[in-house]
């Protein structure tokens, strides 16, 4: 199998590129308006977008670790998608510039409550600004590595064919796999848990890679239906045993992110401990409750039976349709995770919110758009690529 | 009296052609056993879409509406149970047990459908075993089965030959 290197994409990276420097500008503005509330939006962006990217490199060290064959026509995207992250690297700034309006174990206020002044000191050696920093340059530093290698590596398997290449991807996918699992829950922990630094659960890290992962597969989908017309892409490559066998995983993972989310929220609603249970209360009480709810029934309870139906998974319009929402509630899923330490009250959604879910995601669209252009979009000279073209699952 | 065809092919296509020429004879029970998967096989059979899944969904939901309604009666309304202050109606307490009841009524339910409704229970194997030469189904041989009427099985066994297969037997289904 020859192709020629991938040069499309042009028609959605424009829009992309637009969209990326308007919603930016956009939320850049709101930080001299607003600083809190811009920043939070952004966080929220960040977590969504950067999940995303992190879910894919899991996915794709999980493909290495299991040998499997049957992903090989996909994999160039997949390897892709991570590709983005020395993009999220340059997007963290804000973040760290920001730090004190998003955390408040960075600027204790002298009003704190004694229990939250207690959990702040008491954490102190942890959440600092300085090993906060340092640690989110080793989870960049490490992601971006082991990205940038397995990408490259494959691509220069195109051109150089042979079994080492691959044995070292073998290698370093699987290996990297609990690192990438310790990186990302440390990650979770420092830009999400830490909000409430009273708060803590083991499982928080699992909770963002279930989502993460599953909107990896969302994004895979819908890139390779919107692909399947294009002889140049790695979408018309693709068969409907392919499809059908990503809709699975979307199925599976739109469970297990039920699962993690009720494993979090049965322990803790259980055990009834002060420290605790007073983050589950801001989101299961007042104003967050119905995007409790919501989500229960529409990022697990509808999409779930929707998917286990094998036409809906055969068809790939109506599943990058499935797909499409699931990104859209997974964006309600962290925004109820973030949020409710700005409002507690209940959701309050602005247009800072928008700006900066469309400027973050504006600039990973167009950034991955522009990474997959001028290589192969199919791992042409691996050697499973073979048995991946006439994948038959029984 | 019904009765069960044999015939032993040597290679795939014949074995398709014969399948479908049986079916355009009218003859559906068909089966066909080899010794690797055949991705042709179910064309070739006219398999319909399994109902096993239904079958598993049913039994899962019904599982499930069993297990919460279960512990709704049992502790949160005949004999109200207060376990550490919580409401005795506790939905959130309630949804383990209500996840591994459907699961386990999906499973039984795949395993009971399987044996009664597919396999034929209280039979406790299939007459295509008395056949010595079917060994080979599990070494290098394709066989090809059909379900007939006892008086349709000599026209059958005919029609098998006629696409060349080999130790071509009838069994009779015993009662």
């Amino acid at each position: 199998m020859t192709l020629t290197p991938y040069q499309g994409g042009r028609r959605l990276m424009a829009p992309a590129l637009v969209a990326a420097v308007a919603g930016l500008a956009l939320t850049a503005v709101g930080g001299l308006v607003d600083p809190r509330r811009a920043l939070f939006a952004y966080l929220v962006a960040f977590v969504y977008w950067l999940g995303i990217a992190l879910g894919a490199l899991i996915l794709l060290g999980a493909f290495h670790a299991s040998n499997a064959r049957w992903p090989v026509v996909l994999r160039r995207f997949v390897e892709t998608v991570p590709a983005a992250l020395p993009l999220f690297a340059v997007l963290f700034v804000p973040i760290a510039l920001g730090m004190k309006h998003l955390f408040v174990w960075m600027a204790p206020p002298e009003t704190l409550a004694p229990e939250m002044a207690h959990a702040v000191h008491h954490k102190l050696p942890y959440l600092n600004a300085g090993f906060f920093l340092g640690r989110a340059a080793v989870y960049f530093v490490f992601w971006i590595v082991v990205a940038h290698l397995l990408r490259s590596w494959s691509i220069r398997q195109d051109s150089a064919g042979g079994a080492t290449l691959t044995r070292w991807q073998r290698r370093l996918g699987a290996g990297s796999l609990p690192f990438l699992a310790l990186t990302l829950t440390f990650a979770s922990f420092d830009w999400m848990m830490s909000l409430d630094p009273r708060f803590f659960s083991t499982i928080f890290g699992v909770y963002w890679f279930a989502g993460s992962f599953m909107a990896a597969f969302a994004v895979t989908i819908i890139a390779a239906t919107l692909s399947r017309p294009d002889p140049t892409a790695f979408g018309h490559h693709m068969s409907l045993e392919h499809f059908h066998s990503l809709g699975k995983f979307l199925l599976a993972f739109t469970a297990f992110w039920a699962y993690v989310a009720f494993s979090q929220f049965m322990l803790i609603w259980i055990a009834n401990v002060p420290e605790e249970v007073p983050w589950y209360i801001l989101r299961i009480d007042g104003g967050w409750k119905w995007v409790g709810i919501f989500l229960a029934l529409f990022h697990f309870v509808v999409p779930f039976f929707l998917l286990l139906s094998r036409d809906l998974k055969r068809t790939p319009r109506a599943l990058s349709l499935v797909a499409g929402w699931l990104l859209l509630v997974h964006w309600v899923d962290l925004y109820w995770l973030v949020m409710p330490h700005l409002d507690p009250a209940g959701p309050r959604p602005s247009l800072w919110d928008l700006a900066a879910f469309v400027g973050v995601g504006g600039a990973a669209v167009a950034f991955t758009l522009f990474r997959l252009r001028g290589a192969s979009p199919v791992p042409v000279r691996d050697p499973y690529l073979e048995d991946s073209l006439r994948y038959l699952p029984q | 009296m019904k009765a069960y065809v044999l015939g032993e092919f040597e290679r795939e296509q014949p074995l398709y052609d014969a399948a479908r020429a049986l079916r355009a004879h009218g003859h559906e029970s068909l089966d066909i056993h080899s010794p690797y998967p055949l991705h042709e096989a179910d064309h070739a059979l006219g398999l319909k879409r399994s109902t096993v899944p239904i079958v598993a969904l049913v039994g899962g939901l019904a599982g499930a509406i069993t297990g919460y309604l279960l512990q709704w009666y049992t502790v949160g309304h005949d004999w109200p149970l207060n376990v550490g202050n919580r409401p005795p109606h506790s939905a959130p307490a309630f949804i383990p047990v209500t996840f591994e009841l459907g699961v386990l009524f999906a499973s039984l339910a795949i395993f009971v459908g399987l044996l009664a409704g597919y396999f034929g229970f209280p039979r406790t194997h299939h007459p295509v075993f008395e056949v010595e030469a079917f060994r080979s189904a599990s070494i290098d041989g394709l066989w090809l089965s059909a379900e007939v009427e006892g008086k349709d099985a000599e026209p059958v066994a005919q029609e098998l030959r006629r696409f060349g297969a080999r130790n071509v037997s009838i069994v009779p289904e015993a009662k």
